[in-house]
């Protein structure tokens, strides 16, 4: 833990509020002539649970991949406590993605690992290069990986090979993998997209949760509208590389939604309704999804 | 603030944790397996180089060094002998092609009686097949020595070489390309009230011929560069210009002549390949 | 042309109106310029086949009262070849002054104990080349992937340096080491090892290559260096296809060094080219037979190792 601070202390701190977490100034994104993202400036405090909805290929996913840098920015700065993560090379770069966890439509996870080394994977920032090839994981980051699984409703799988599992049971091991990372912020790139409504549920309830319990920052792409309006506290609307909306769940009406999807809105809004056991307006109590204990016993 | 971290996690809950899912925590077999498997092949190397006296070679290094530096810096380059080095490789090339020719029309033939659909009787399928085995499994170099002894230096022995080991090869590779015939069409040609003659001529031959074209062109390409080797032992070609100069101690020359015969065989891979997408088209193998 | 006339029947009896007629004769006009076509890139092929041909036969003076001669001396060579076994005497042990009688089993293989420890050798050499060969190829294929190389300039040298491994047969590395590190078994473990080195990390590249990149973007996102995506992301997914190249390789090393000998680089080889130069008896047909006893066989285990421990991974 002290290496990762010391990265961003030593820093000189340009913005010295606290509860920001993350601060966009003009970021863009080119690919060659094809702007992804263009000139989004945002502010996301901390603590903040934010999802990101849009039609596919309005820039979300190139917005989320540029914050912990798997995607480079062309331009424009991203500010966190006073550091700009856009210029981070190496080492920097390294911790600064360790402390971004990120969590991906199709898990990317090592499906030919067991699910407990996949999340112990969480930890490799902390290990040098030996211990890392060895795959020498420590007594306390084991039973720590095992915890978060438990969290997770997922500890009776620890041993089993990640690639039988199912897509909602390795969500649930990326986001454990995730928790093990110690992060400040989440980030889920469309975590829901290939699940079923069921499994969805949990992974999104586990989002919460995570959000509230541990207080992360969690940043969110979701395609459906009414998951983000049941989970998040603030959405921003993105629609060709801008960001066309952005405020309270509850102040976005219909008009706003339709303008945001275009064609797509009748997708968007059909698979609301199809999801409607997601909780519809209505938040649900964000918890853990519980242990299945049958399974284990 | 953060309840849920790696520093929370105490003696008791690591404690706990083990009880409820010792497994995770290292299998001892395991690891042992690992580890000793690790140790025996680390012990096995070190054995077999102590074996091979590998010493040597860190003793070696003024031989070494000689050569090296004259493979590199070619010197009296008119007195070569160019004339010698590409007859050399457009016999290599015509070796190469007469013997994988000759065994194409030798393995149609031995193909059919290996192949489980066109030889249902046991006994002289598996004869065959043996044969076939012999024939492959002694070294193209092999049967150049023994060519070589049988009817002196020079590329006859080395065509007969290359003839004999390709016989053994393209005869396996037909076979198998014959019994994965399919079926089906042989069936719709036959529906069609076809005799013998007529099935096979639209129904068998239309979907190996492609195939057995692809194979030969193949064994070409990959008898080119074992023809270059066969020269070593003295089954003519480009080899023996090799192995007379290293001899001689003219080590830039051989360096010449290694990188011309590694241009001309990627040319011809490069031609063999060209005439395989005309003839079969994409899919070919 | 027996397809052309049936399709014109079809099409005369078909046509129900000058229209039907003209697609008839456009498809016929289309089919016969495509038949000709066809015909005279076959008919130059075959003019540049024969050539090719004339030109071998020529090269490779490969003539036909060359072949007379040549042709019954190999029968007269195989025949010299063979043992001479006498059925009474087959079984016959070594007399009391310790030789052999003639026409036994024992007279035969009289140097058997000498066969048998090179045959020991050309397979460790074999064992350790590949091992040896593996390990190099192991550690480029990594950066030589088109997909993984850390960058441009790494990644060609990478591929550059195997192409050079792989591309010159190991009996010449074999020569040339010889030269260098002298006589024996060290020369052609190298030979066979630099070799396998290219020739695996070409295929172990390619196996890279068609990897799944989703787990190295999961351990890049964790905060991975290079060598942590590599080790979680790609090493899980191709060990079982490197094994199973690994020992194919090995198959084929065995074969390699049993033939390095011919140039003096140890192994069964050595023993090959000297009864086979300097004799003219039942020994070279004795240490072959070995030989190919010994590919055999392990042809024979090796695939079953791979089927084993690989399995159906393989297969899908």
């Amino acid at each position: 833990m002290g290496t990762r601070g010391s990265v961003f202390v030593e820093a000189e701190p340009s913005n010295p509020r606290e509860d920001v977490m993350l601060e966009f100034k003009a970021l863009t994104k080119r690919f060659n002539d094809k702007v992804a993202v263009e000139d989004v400036s945002l502010t996301i405090p901390q603590g903040q649970m934010v999802g990101i909805i849009g039609r596919s290929g309005a820039g979300k996913s190139t917005l989320l991949r540029m914050i912990n840098r798997l995607a480079d920015p062309s331009g424009g700065e991203l500010l966190h406590k006073g550091v700009d993560v856009a210029k981070l090379k190496g080492a920097e770069l390294r911790a600064w993605r360790s402390n971004c966890a990120m969590v991906f439509q199709q898990f990317n996870l090592v499906g030919r690992l067991n699910v407990i080394t996949n999340v112990m994977t969480g930890r490799l920032h902390e290990h040098g290069f030996l211990s890392a090839m060895l795959q020498m994981f420590s007594a306390q980051e084991r039973a720590f990986a095992i915890r978060a699984l438990d969290r997770l409703g997922m500890a009776h799988t620890a041993l089993q090979q990640t690639d039988t599992l199912s897509g909602g049971q390795m969500q649930r091991v990326a986001i454990a993998r995730a928790l093990v990372q110690e992060p400040e912020i989440l980030l889920a790139d469309e975590p829901i997209a290939s699940l079923d409504p069921l499994n969805a549920k949990l992974v999104m309830d586990a989002l919460r949760a995570i959000n509230t319990e541990d207080g992360l920052t969690v940043i969110c792409n979701l395609h459906t509208l009414d998951t983000a309006r049941a989970y998040c506290d603030r959405i921003i609307g993105m629609q060709a590389g801008r960001v066309v909306f952005d405020g309270a769940a509850h102040e976005l009406t219909d008009a706003a939604a339709r303008e945001i999807y275009g064609a797509e809105a009748g997708e968007a809004f059909q698979e609301g309704l199809t999801s409607t056991s997601l909780g519809g307006h209505t938040r649900p109590a964000p918890t853990m999804p519980q242990p299945a204990r049958a399974a284990v016993g | 603030m953060r309840t849920f971290s790696l520093a929370a996690v105490g003696p008791a809950e690591i404690q706990a944790a083990r009880a409820q899912n010792p497994k995770a925590f290292g299998d001892p077999l395991r690891r042992a397996l690992v580890i000793g498997s690790w140790a025996v092949i680390g012990a096995y190397l070190a054995y077999s180089l102590w074996l091979f006296e590998f010493y040597k070679l860190f003793q070696a290094s003024d031989n070494a060094l000689r050569m090296i530096t004259r493979m590199f810096v070619w010197q009296d380059m008119d007195t070569w002998m160019y004339d010698q080095i590409y007859v050399g490789i457009a016999q290599t090339i015509a070796m190469a092609f007469l013997g994988t020719l000759l065994a194409t029309i030798l393995a149609l033939f031995i193909a059919f009686a290996a192949a489980r659909n066109t030889m249902p009787m046991w006994l002289p399928r598996q004869a065959t097949r043996r044969v076939l085995d012999v024939l492959r499994g002694v070294d193209q170099v092999i049967w150049g020595l023994v060519f070589v002894r049988a009817v002196g230096l020079g590329p006859l022995a080395g065509v007969l070489a290359i003839f004999v080991s390709d016989t053994g090869t393209l005869a396996k590779l037909y076979s198998e390309a014959i019994e994965n015939i399919d079926k089906k069409q042989v069936e719709g040609v036959r529906s069609t009230g076809a005799d013998g003659a007529r099935t096979i001529r639209f129904g068998i031959i239309p979907q190996i011929l492609p195939v057995f074209i692809s194979l030969s062109l193949y064994s070409f390409e990959s008898s080119t560069r074992s023809a270059t080797i066969l020269g070593l032992v003295g089954a003519g070609g480009v080899g023996m210009v090799i192995i007379e100069r290293f001899r001689a101690g003219l080590f830039d020359q051989v360096a010449f002549v290694v990188i011309n015969v590694l241009v001309v065989i990627a040319l011809i891979d490069w031609i063999s390949s060209k005439i395989r997408r005309r003839f079969i088209g994409e899919r070919g193998h | 042309m027996a397809g052309s006339m049936t399709t014109s029947t079809l099409g005369s009896s078909a046509a129900g109106g000058p229209q039907a007629h003209d697609a008839v004769a456009l498809f016929e006009a289309h089919r016969a310029a495509l038949i000709r076509q066809k015909m005279w890139t076959n008919i130059l092929f075959l003019v540049l086949f024969l050539a090719m041909l004339a030109w071998s036969i020529d090269v490779s003076r490969f003539f036909p009262e060359r072949l007379a001669q040549g042709i019954p001396r190999i029968f007269e060579y195989f025949g010299t070849i063979l043992p001479n076994l006498e059925w009474d005497k087959l079984f016959l042990p070594r007399g009391e002054d310790g030789r052999a009688v003639p026409g036994s089993l024992t007279f035969w293989y009289s140097d058997f104990t000498k066969y048998v420890t090179l045959i020991f050798e050309t397979i460790l050499m074999a064992i350790t080349a590949t091992i040896l060969g593996a390990a190099a190829a192991f550690a480029l294929c990594f950066p030589a992937a088109r997909n993984l190389s850390p960058n441009g300039v790494v990644g060609t040298l990478c591929r550059r340096v195997l192409e050079i491994c792989r591309g010159v047969p190991e009996i010449l590395y074999a020569l040339v080491l010889v030269f260098a590190v002298g006589i024996g078994p060290l020369a052609g473990v190298l030979a066979i090892a630099i070799h396998t080195a290219g020739a695996l990390g070409k295929l172990f590249a390619e196996v890279n290559e068609n990897a799944s990149m989703r787990p190295v973007d999961g351990i890049r996102a964790v905060g991975g260096t290079w060598f942590e995506e590599i080790r979680y992301g790609i090493v899980p997914q191709v060990l079982p296809n490197f094994a199973s190249y690994a020992l194919l390789r090995f198959e084929i090393n065995v074969r390699a060094s049993s033939i390095v000998g011919f140039v003096g680089a140890g192994g069964i080889g050595q023993e090959l080219n000297h009864v086979i130069s300097f004799f003219s008896d039942d020994r070279v047909l004795a240490v072959l037979i070995l030989i190919v006893l010994t590919v055999t066989i392990i042809d024979l285990i090796s695939e079953r190792v791979r089927h084993a421990f690989i399995g159906r991974e393989n297969l899908t």
